[in-house]
């Protein structure tokens, strides 16, 4: 068809300014881009929980849509949106003054359901590994879990934590060892 | 027993770490308020207070400024070029009255205010 319309793929940044022109379309295409990505950042951020994740979710892209001439073209969107929703993570955790609270989770076994391809051993691996950065503080978690899930680099990860190179490594540095000493399956797995 | 890069194998375990999906309540929710939020631009653009608000604020003050001189300039400058400048009219009620006719030829007014006063 001559007048056939291309469907072409769209950057971040793209779709950011046609959402700050009233774009829905851009604004669905945006949010299906990134819901999956900054709903697993909450869960693990937030002691795995489904509740406070989705609320937390939809309160960051609540706030692209009130102010979405706040995102500066200039930096990288990615970055931009994991910064607001560490912040938010941060926030809470003032909030609630003691972030221990969110250490009440414990593993279900009927949680996972839903995982077939996930075997119930590398489950709990990874519930382990959580619950001992929770037990290490939110700062090591949320520099494993954007450096480790989201593939983030070293610069990129100090940027949305706004610290120092430095610190990003030594705080990888702390959280690999602090694991391996407190699970012994790790140790036999992998190279300190 | 070949051990493995730690980078690599949490960035493996983590890729592999499934929870789950979030509500798909939320998208609704978020595309009803984007559609509130852009009505609610559509109306505000009907209005004319931001307009009064950018003309009655100290914001391009200058541009204002230098507006409202050309207009007072050319308010006065036409009222100069009127051919009543100058003449002095009575309070006979006679006198003042006039008819207005849609004439076209008093379109095109003498500037000579003698010849124009003369005549009278």
């Amino acid at each position: 068809m001559i007048f056939r319309r291309k469907n072409k793929i769209l950057s971040d940044n793209e779709l950011m300014r046609l959402i700050v022109s009233h774009d829905q379309s851009a604004f669905s295409k945006l949010y299906l881009r990134y819901k999956d990505r900054i709903y697993y950042y909450f869960y693990r951020m937030l002691g795995n929980s489904s509740d406070l994740a989705n609320d937390f979710l939809q309160e960051l892209f609540m706030k692209i849509i009130q102010k979405p001439e706040n995102y500066n073209p200039a930096y990288g969107f990615k970055t931009w949106l994991f910064s607001i929703a560490n912040n938010m993570c941060k926030n809470e955790y003032r909030r609630r003054g003691v972030h221990t609270k969110f250490q009440q989770y414990e593993v279900h076994e009927e949680k996972f359901d839903f995982i077939n391809e996930q075997t119930v051993e590398t489950k709990l691996v990874i519930e382990k590994i959580f619950q001992s950065l929770e037990q290490l503080g939110q700062e090591h978690q949320s520099t494993f879990l954007l450096r480790y899930r989201e593939g983030f680099s070293i610069g990129e990860v100090a940027e949305i934590l706004e610290v120092s190179e430095g610190t990003v490594k030594s705080r990888l540095f702390y959280a690999r060892k602090y694991l391996a000493e407190k699970l012994n399956y790790l140790k036999e797995e992998i190279e300190f | 027993m070949n051990k493995k890069n730690p980078d690599h194998f949490f960035s493996q375990l983590l890729q592999n770490d499934l929870i789950g999906k979030p509500d798909e309540a939320i998208e609704n929710r978020l595309m009803h308020s984007f559609l509130l939020k852009s009505a609610g631009l559509k109306l505000k653009q009907n209005s004319f207070t931001s307009y009064f608000g950018w003309l009655f604020s100290l914001q391009s003050i200058g541009f204002k400024a230098g507006l409202a001189s050309v207009i007072l300039f050319f308010s006065v400058i036409n009222s100069n070029l009127s051919p009543d400048t100058g003449k002095i009219t009575g309070n006979d009620s006679l006198f003042n009255k006039r008819i207005l006719v849609a004439d076209s030829t008093r379109w095109i007014k003498s500037m000579d205010s003698l010849r124009h006063d003369s005549l009278n």
